[in-house]
């Protein structure tokens, strides 16, 4: 255990869970598939941050574990494979989305309330230290499955389902600080399996379509 | 009663000598960036006394809105200085309004400058006026509901109590993450609204893209003298509101000659610092196309709406 307060360890946890909530925000707004990546990344450095001092605060050993491998596959891996992915596009930035950039934004704080909403009974039951987390991973589910249904590439669209799966981290660290190793590790590699799928599906959707828009995918012909 | 007045006096002051200051500094930070010498950080002095020394030329098609904005402009601006504590505290104006007229006063100025944008009837002035009115209903609500996380926490909407409490850090719901992510939303309104570079560039005359060059650009002498100082002052009104509203330590809590000195070096210190900053964040981006800034206002705006709720649901 540390020496630090718990009331202050848990305002640093908030600290950290919201700086996670805002790279989503700006996840929302960017437009350059290569920034939305590197926001992934950035986003992903935050989450083993929080996990870390999670960690550091309990004494639970085990969720350092996830944290390096949070920093290993999410910050590293995943964000170089597609890196690579986009490197092979003939577009560097999305300009048409299913919902525009104002409205998503206005969007995904409503999304927000609602999180907190919910939240709002079951937040006084949790443990003291990252109960005020769980909200917040709510939202970034939510906002992690808006960006999927607002976006039409397959990039950004895969930085969505990323960032909901930071969000399920950071809800499982919040509610039960973080779940038995063997499940850990078996996400994280269906995490990076899928990482690898999207990124020759996206390979593949360039080929036949000579675009990554997935919207294109309803056009199937023989 | 005398020292309050005293206390007046010397605020005005510094919200008179000190703008042109700013802007200099500003531009200065610039230079450099740019790897040029540039010009003095005093030179703004020298540039609104030449003005003032000019024959101002007014277009006959005008009415008297136009002779008379300058002059609501620059008071009103002022007014609105005078309502933020500056090195003392607890303001002797704090009786006169709140922060909702703070928003409200620099309003009337914007108000009245829009309108003499349209009063001289050229193609510029109508374009420029009616970019402002965009960015201007943009990002009021984002300031005002900044201002009002940090109200929330103080309890109180007067700037004073905010203050005082804060520098004191008793009787105030201290959360860090509403916290910084109002500073950061009213930072950005900040820019906006005074027409700095991600919204407006302050130093072009190019017509594509100027906002507030294209309202003033029908004035010259005295009154342009005056809008141009009017427009530092504004500036320095939101550099104070972000050094003492936000992070009010330094400031004198009551009014003893040493920590009002004290207070006095603080404030030119943290005002001075925004200013570098603000240069490097306008070496650094790019000015955003008029139809992006929607965009950035309304991610202040969700910023702020979001530390207003985070206040409710992190304070338990």
């Amino acid at each position: 255990m540390s020496s630090m307060s718990p009331h202050a360890g848990s305002q640093l946890v908030d600290l950290c869970a919201v700086l996670l909530l805002l790279t989503c925000f700006a996840i929302v707004a960017q437009r350059r598939l290569s920034a939305c990546v590197d926001l992934f990344a950035l986003q992903s450095l935050f989450l083993a941050a929080t996990a870390a001092l999670v960690a550091f605060l309990t004494g639970i050993h085990h969720i350092y574990i996830a944290a390096a491998l949070t920093i290993l596959i999410k910050v590293f891996v995943i964000p170089r494979i597609l890196k690579k992915v986009i490197e092979r596009l003939n577009v560097s930035r999305e300009l048409v989305m299913n919902v525009n950039i104002p409205a998503g934004l206005l969007i995904c704080g409503a999304l927000v309330i609602i999180a907190f909403f919910i939240t709002q009974p079951i937040i006084p039951l949790g443990y003291l230290l990252t109960r005020d987390s769980l909200a917040i991973a709510l939202a970034i589910v939510l906002i992690g499955f808006f960006t999927m249904i607002a976006r039409k590439k397959a990039v950004t669209q895969m930085v969505g389902f990323l960032v909901m799966e930071n969000g399920l981290f950071l809800g499982a660290t919040a509610a039960a600080y973080g779940m038995p190793l063997i499940v850990e590790l078996g996400v994280f590699f269906d995490v990076l399996v899928a990482g690898l799928i999207v990124g020759i599906y996206t390979h593949r959707l360039q080929d036949a379509f000579d675009s990554v828009d997935t919207s294109t995918l309803t056009v199937l012909k023989e | 009663m005398n020292l309050a007045m005293a206390v007046v006096i010397v605020q005005i002051a510094m919200l008179l000598a000190l703008p042109p200051f700013i802007i200099g500094l500003i531009r200065k930070v610039k230079a450099r960036l740019q790897c040029r010498r540039g010009a003095s950080v005093l030179q703004p002095y020298a540039d609104l006394a030449k003005l003032f020394k000019k024959q101002p030329v007014v277009s006959s098609t005008t009415s008297w809105i136009f002779t008379a904005t300058p002059y609501i402009v620059f008071s009103s601006t002022l007014a609105a200085g005078l309502l933020v504590p500056i090195f003392v505290s607890q303001n002797p104006f704090n009786f006169a309004g709140n922060v909702i007229a703070l928003v409200y006063l620099l309003a009337l100025g914007t108000f009245f400058l829009i309108l003499a944008g349209l009063d001289a009837g050229s193609a510029f002035g109508g374009m420029g006026s009616s970019r402002e009115a965009i960015v201007a209903t943009l990002a009021e609500p984002a300031m005002m509901l900044s201002i009002f996380a940090i109200a929330l926490t103080a309890g109180s909407t007067n700037l004073s109590t905010i203050v005082h409490k804060t520098a004191l850090m008793e009787g105030i719901i201290t959360a860090p993450p509403p916290h910084l992510m109002a500073l950061v939303a009213f930072f950005v309104v900040a820019l906006a609204e005074t027409g700095r570079v991600p919204v407006d560039n302050p130093a072009t005359h190019l017509e594509l893209t100027m906002i507030h060059e294209a309202m003033l650009l029908e004035y010259s002498g005295r009154y342009l003298a005056l809008l141009e100082w009017a427009a530092g002052i504004k500036l320095l009104v939101f550099l104070s509101v972000i050094a003492n509203v936000f992070a009010p330590w330094g400031i004198a809590t009551s009014v003893t000659p040493a920590k009002v000195a004290v207070g006095m070096v603080v404030y030119v210190v943290k005002v001075s610092a925004l200013a570098l900053l603000i240069g490097v964040i306008e070496s650094m981006f790019a000015k955003l196309r008029l139809f992006r800034v929607p965009e950035l206002l309304g991610a202040a705006f969700i910023l702020s709406l979001l530390a207003l709720v985070f206040f409710y649901t992190l304070r338990g």
